[in-house]
């Protein structure tokens, strides 16, 4: 750990130095953010213990380089570096924790992994604006959700409105010695670094990681304001050994799955259709490959009353889906369904409010009701949450006030409360100040006793300095107080640094 | 205390505080209600009305001190194209709010005395830089009023009325050393070639409206982005056109992102661009608009915007408000799909899970402390599936049980006998030999088989004859 925020350190300290050192000679120019998060906080389980501490310190530490290009226009082509690396450590985790030979060792807990959550070299409008590049790990957002890949990016926009990328790479997984995160690979399976494992430790539940290849395209508009559509697919390969069953076979040994299997493969297709004087249509569809269904779909009619108002409509469905060597998804028979009707309100540039309301439904195969009596999966049956929420905001020219509150309620139980929060600068912006009031209750209706009123409040406040030529920099620290007849006290504590250089 | 009255006594100390940071917060000081009530008569276009003449002898001026000489709202026809009714004018982020200090009627001068926008706006022909200031000089208008700005430290005033300096300067007052009030019209910010336009055969009037009509032209008769669009709508390789990138017009910082802030206010989407206004609901709308066309949010946003809640290791408080910790439980089993878009269940939801000995999996240690998480198991896993059965839940919002559980969990029972689970052939009660497959499986069971056969492994043996079925 310290060796890993050594070398973070180090790194950072080599940037700044070569950054100085070039600051004459260099044409391009770099930029340095970064930021220091500190939080203390304390888990307590359900049944009184174990009682887990959070000292969690996160740093992340961003390299930009601009206008590698020389000459650099504003619309001619562009090139560029950008990156970001992340230490993310807990310094409150037991180190029983992590050792495999302990009663309490936790599998893939790590007490401070590194990170790169991005770095690459793009390009963009080269070829007189049809050609654009990006080489490394990055990220792609879209109707397939939010996923990052190593690997290389192409962009071809032609002057006929269309545009066509194409992708290919690997997939970022944790456990691999690349400093890569867990966050973008599909769900229901863990993986991670069985290095210090022997064979025979938490195999059901901690795979190997190895690289997973990774290749997708997308055909899209370009250029028009009044419309954007895009289609999109993506392939994920498996190529580590997994373990079949969690039991011994007949022989009294463990099977493995090798070679190359399907990890996620889906397309999607997503719709933006808008008249300004009138309202807009957006929808999007996913469609799982591996599952053979559709696991998305999200549809939205926005009604522009004036440059004020807007009232809309969405429907929204979701089925949950997993890795291909998860066994989840044969458990996912029905997805969600939500419905809601919404209003957006802005009475001046300073003063808006906005609500919403809706239902969302729940299909099961069989009647819970009825099943035991006569079971019967051909019988479907719903249940519904019914949601709301309503929320204000009013800025004045030296801060905010927020309101925020939220409903719902159904089988599972009842959510309702709300917050409000005040930002306020002093000095011309040099101080800033945070007072956040939150009020909740909840019921939990399959654990009764877990069902609590909470009351909390937050203060903060941080300096926004600029010194040592830092382009931007804020200090600053928040304290959390909440009350609840579950946990009694919680106190929570975050202290944050941040600071950018632009050079 | 009992618990009613504990009950009471903490609404009353929530209500105590609301009210207390309302006042705190409400309670400008007199230095921000001043600028705030400035700002907002400089932003929707208001110019100052003199009380009464300056100088005795000097008769009451009433027009050109505002659009219309009594007062009323622009109207439609006359104001800029792409203007929305009461839109309150164009940003106050591209055109920071003005200072008008001149009494102008432009109905007068140029339906009356026949002048053209280019008589006094000469420079628009040839300006090539939004921050060139288009007005005329002073001298300009000497001609005609027979007054003398040839020298802005000596200036004469004409002898007939039209000539005096507070025929046109608001507020003048030759008890005040000569002096005439600043006019204040800060430079745009974006960037904007008149020259160009022009010859592309572009109009005053296509972006500045029927400013002919008027008598004061304010901020109000400056362009909107909507008619901008009219053009603007061409993509990045067809050169020579009106591109549709951001960029093309709004500012940049070094980064080659859209600037936002400026000191007259931020700048957002309007709700009618993209369907991406930024109002108190975007955090739960962006989602549409983001998955659509990211590249749109990306010319103001950076990754760190994104990763910030979908990567993120400090709680965002918009999206988990207080105490979510406590609350979470019952958030994840009302729609535990949310969760999915910023967090991975069988990483961060179930590492935590295990190590507060919540789940059945996990560290040995925790296994003496643990209760019961869920209902009694006569209700929750056995037989008959009565409502508060497990396999209602696990219908209902699988991605719950895989925030705790691991499919060794599920298998134990869900799997064949032949396999080291209860599943079918084992002799125990109702309930262990119920197929978990979603109804129409069997349909699509050959593909997945095809695409990756190990999740069939993990319950059925390879010589199954349901497996064999799927083959």
């Amino acid at each position: 750990m310290v060796a890993k925020l050594t070398r973070t350190l180090l790194i950072g300290s080599a940037l700044g130095a070569g950054l100085g050192s070039t600051h004459e000679a260099r044409a391009f120019k770099t930029e340095i953010d970064a930021t220091f998060d500190a939080q203390f906080y304390s888990l307590q389980s359900p049944y009184g213990s174990p009682l887990v501490q959070r000292r969690r310190y996160t740093q992340t530490l961003s390299l930009n380089l601009y206008d590698l290009q020389a000459d650099r226009q504003p619309l001619g082509p562009a090139l560029s570096f950008k990156s970001r690396l992340r230490l993310d450590s807990d310094f409150g985790q037991r180190p029983e924790e992590r050792n495999p030979d302990s009663a309490s060792y936790v599998p893939g807990l790590v007490e401070a992994p590194l990170d790169v959550m991005y770095a690459y070299l793009e390009g963009q409008r080269y070829l007189g604006g049809a050609l654009g590049f990006r080489l490394g790990r990055q990220y792609v957002v879209d109707s397939l959700g939010f996923w990052s890949f190593d690997g290389a990016e192409a962009l071809l926009t032609t002057s006929a409105y269309l545009a066509f990328e194409a992708y290919a790479g690997f997939e970022q997984r944790g456990g691999l010695p690349m400093m890569s995160t867990s966050r973008f690979e599909a769900g229901g399976v863990s993986r991670g670094d069985r290095a210090s494992l022997s064979f025979g430790q938490a195999p059901s539940f901690l795979q190997e990681s190895k690289l997973a290849p990774a290749y997708g395209f997308a055909i899209e508009s370009s250029g028009v304001h009044f419309l954007h559509s895009r289609f999109t697919y993506r392939k994920v390969i498996n190529r580590d050994a997994v373990l079949v069953s969690p039991f011994l076979d007949n022989g009294g040994g463990l099977t493995y799955a090798l070679g190359d299997r399907t990890s996620s493969e889906r397309l999607g297709y997503s719709l933006r259709l808008d008249k300004s004087d009138l309202g807009a249509v957006l929808g999007s569809i996913v469609y799982d490959l591996y599952n053979r269904r559709v696991s998305q779909y999200n549809a939205g009619l926005d009604w522009f009353l004036s440059d004020r108002a807007v009232v809309g409509a969405s429907l929204d469905y979701f089925l949950p889906t997993f890795d291909g060597d998860s066994i989840f998804n044969w458990f996912a028979h029905r997805g969600t369904t939500s419905g809601t009707l919404r209003a957006d309100l802005a009475f001046s540039r300073a003063f808006e409010l906005a609500a919403s309301g809706g239902v969302r439904m729940f299909t099961t195969e069989g009647d819970p009701r009825s099943y035991a009596a006569s079971p019967d999966l051909n019988q479907s049956s719903h249940t519904f949450d019914y949601l709301g929420t309503f929320g204000g905001r009013y800025r004045f020219w030296d801060g905010s006030l927020a309101l925020n509150t939220m409903a719902e309620a159904g089988q599972a139980g009842h959510r309702y409360g709300g917050d409000i929060s005040g930002r306020k600068l002093f000095d011309g912006g040099y101080y800033d100040s945070l007072a956040v009031l939150s009020l909740y209750d909840w019921e939990d209706a399959l654990r009764p006793d877990r069902s609590a009123t909470s009351f909390s409040y937050v203060l903060g406040g941080g300096i926004n300095p600029n010194f040592l030529s830092f382009s931007k920099g804020r200090l600053g620290v928040e304290w959390e107080h909440t009350m609840n007849h579950l946990v009694g006290q919680r106190f929570r504590m975050l202290a944050t640094l941040n600071f950018t250089v632009l050079r | 205390m009992n618990a009613r009255a504990q009950r009471e006594s903490l609404w009353l100390l929530v209500f105590g505080c609301t009210a207390a940071l309302c006042l705190a917060l409400c309670g400008q000081s007199p230095l921000a209600r001043a600028q705030t009530a400035a700002s907002a008569s400089a932003s929707a276009g208001a110019v100052p009305v003199p009380s009464a003449s300056a100088e005795p002898g000097i008769v009451r001026l009433t027009h050109g001190l505002s659009p219309t000489a009594d007062g009323a709202p622009i109207p439609e026809r006359d104001r800029p194209p792409g203007t929305l009714p009461n839109d309150n004018g164009p940003s106050p982020a591209i055109f920071p709010p003005q200072e008008l200090t001149i009494r102008f009627n432009h109905r007068r001068h140029v339906q009356d005395l026949k002048l053209t926008c280019t008589s006094c706006h000469e420079k628009a022909k040839t300006s090539r830089n939004s921050a060139d200031s288009l007005l005329p000089e002073a001298t300009r208008c000497d001609a005609c009023h027979g007054s003398d700005h040839r020298n802005p430290m000596q200036v004469r005033a004409g002898t007939q009325a039209i000539g005096q300096c507070a025929y046109c300067h608001l507020g003048y007052s030759r008890s005040a050393g000569n002096r005439v009030a600043p006019l204040s019209l800060p430079k745009p910010n974006l960037r904007f070639d008149h020259a160009l336009h022009v010859t592309r055969n572009i109009g005053c009037a296509q972006c500045h409206g029927a400013v002919e009509n008027l008598e004061l032209a304010t901020r109000d008769q400056l362009p909107r982005m909507r008619a901008c669009l009219n053009c603007h709508q061409a993509p990045d390789p067809a050169a020579g056109r009106a591109r549709s990138e951001c960029r093309t017009c709004h500012l940049t910082d070094p980064s080659g992102m859209i600037k936002v802030s400026f000191a007259s206010g931020p700048l957002e989407p309007p709700s009618w661009f993209h369907d991406a206004g930024h109002g108190p609901d975007w955090i739960e709308r962006h989602k549409a608009v983001a998955g659509n066309d990211s590249r749109f949010c990306a010319n103001c946003h950076t990754e760190k915007s994104c990763t910030d809640c979908h990567d993120g290791r400090v709680r965002p408080r918009r999206i988990h408000p207080n105490d979510w910790l406590s609350m979470h439980p019952v958030a994840a089993q009302q729609n535990q799909q949310k969760c999915a878009s910023c967090h991975r269940d069988q990483s961060f939801c179930l590492t935590c899970h295990q190590r507060l000995g919540v789940t059945m999996s996990g560290p040995f240690a925790n296994l003496a402390e643990r209760g019961r998480f869920h209902p009694p198991k006569s209700e929750w896993t056995d037989g008959p599936r009565t409502p508060r059965h497990h396999a209602w839940e696990a219908e209902r919002n699988i991605s719950a049980c895989v925030s705790c559980h691991v499919e060794r969990d599920c298998a134990i029972c869900h799997a064949t006998a032949a396999m080291g689970g209860r599943g079918p052939g084992f002799p125990a009660g109702p309930g262990q030999g119920t197929d978990p497959h979603p109804i129409g499986f069997r349909s699509r069971c050959a593909s997945a088989l095809r695409q990756n056969a190990r999740p069939c492994l993990v319950c059925h043996t390879p010589d199954d004859p349901n497996l064999l079925d799927c083959r």
